[in-house]
């Protein structure tokens, strides 16, 4: 068997260990069986290179290989992928909500676990908007009345006889050192607070979520993997892979 | 204006990318290959110049999508190999992509003939799809 020297040896294992770290979130197994078809390719494309110059062998065998990210673009989970795209999140609720109901009762109480906390997550998220919106509203009918106290101000006081406005206390009594004018503007200057708070938070919450879909495209890209996985196995058997030598092919 | 090399180069390379999976099972329909026998096939056989390592994903989806089934086989002359063979779907599926293939050929052919002719291509088209 040909071998490589042991030079051309470190710069393969280099970049397999780039490939490797670039395959973080890819399950073990499927790590080794991946470095080592690369391994492989490496090895061939190497024996088959012209050259006296073994670094530039190995070097042009690398450059005609392609940059690790290339090689393991599509072995990274989709989420990684697709984080930047646009999901389609309640399909995405409703599994979640499915799965932490059944995965307990079906004995995945990992799975039960995991995704209950998604859930969780997805509640506080809920919430957090529903808080968004109540301010949005606020601010936008505290801002019609605002309005009327300027424009119609006959209105507005009638709407506080009938007890529609209630504008007591400290409140009431500081604005009754103003002029319906200047009262208007006081009350649509406190409206834009809460459309202004409402508006930020709708702005921050757009990468609040964009952080949770990217969490739940990822859990239920481990999922999905897991399952694949399972099948595979079921499938085929247990195939015994021995593990990546790092200089499996040094010249003795 | 004439439209930049780059771009020129960029659009090739999608339209070779977007070729290469149907390729490759092309390849592997009557024969099991590893790699880079696969790569040497592929750039033996026509201009697809690719980057060795790109294979790999596209040997991994189909994979995981149950279209190629695999096997580690030893090799006398270095490491093992990981063979590649089209399943039976994935043959099937092959046959189905390489016929709109067909049609999506006739009808980039059809625009350099007259327009009537045109039409009809994308008709035909349409009620593929259909």
């Amino acid at each position: 068997m040909s071998a490589y020297p042991e030079v051309v040896a470190k710069i393969a294992s280099d970049y397999l260990e780039r490939v490797k770290s670039q395959l973080r979130l890819v399950p073990a197994h499927e790590q080794v069986e991946f470095l080592r078809e690369i391994e492989s390719h490496l090895y061939e494309s190497y024996q088959q290179m012209p050259g006296e110059d073994d670094v530039a062998r190995i070097l042009a065998v690398l450059r005609k290989f392609g940059e690790p990210a290339e090689v393991v673009s599509d072995r990274l989970p989709g989420a990684m992928v697709r984080s930047g795209t646009r999901r389609n999140l309640p399909l995405y609720v409703v599994g979640g909500i499915l799965i932490a109901l059944f995965g307990l009762p079906l004995g995945s109480a990992g799975v039960g676990v995991l995704v209950g906390l998604l859930a969780a997550l997805a509640g506080i998220l809920v919430a957090y908007y529903a808080v968004a919106g109540s301010f949005l509203l606020v601010g936008a009918v505290t801002m019609l009345l605002g309005l009327i106290r300027i424009i119609l101000p006959q209105l507005f006081d009638r709407l506080v006889a009938l007890g529609y406005i209630q504008l007591g206390g400290p409140v009431g009594e500081f604005l009754d050192h103003f002029s319906p004018g200047y009262q208007g503007i006081l009350i649509i200057l406190f409206a834009s607070l809460f459309a202004g708070a409402g508006w930020g938070m709708l702005w921050v919450g757009k990468y609040m979520l964009r952080g949770l879909r990217f969490l739940f495209s990822l859990t239920f890209d481990w999922m999905r993997r897991f399952a694949q996985g399972a099948r595979r196995k079921l499938r085929r058997g247990n195939r015994e892979a021995p593990q990546l030598g790092k200089a499996s092919f040094v010249k003795q | 204006m004439e439209y930049s090399d780059e771009g020129r180069d960029r659009r090739i390379t999608q339209l070779r990318k977007g070729i290469l999976e149907l390729a490759v099972m092309g390849v592997l329909y009557d024969e099991r290959h590893y790699g880079y026998s696969l790569v040497r096939v592929l750039s033996e056989s026509g201009s697809i110049s690719l980057k060795e390592g790109t294979i790999y994903p596209i040997l991994a989806r189909l994979d995981r999508d149950g279209l190629v089934r695999s096997e580690w086989v030893e090799s006398d002359q270095g490491p093992p190999r990981k063979y590649y063979a089209l399943t039976s779907s994935g043959r099937q599926l092959f046959d189905a992509l390489s016929q709109e293939l067909d049609v999506l050929v006739s009808l980039v052919q059809q625009k350099w003939k007259a327009p009537e002719q045109s039409a009809r291509a994308g008709k035909k088209l349409v009620v593929r799809k259909g």
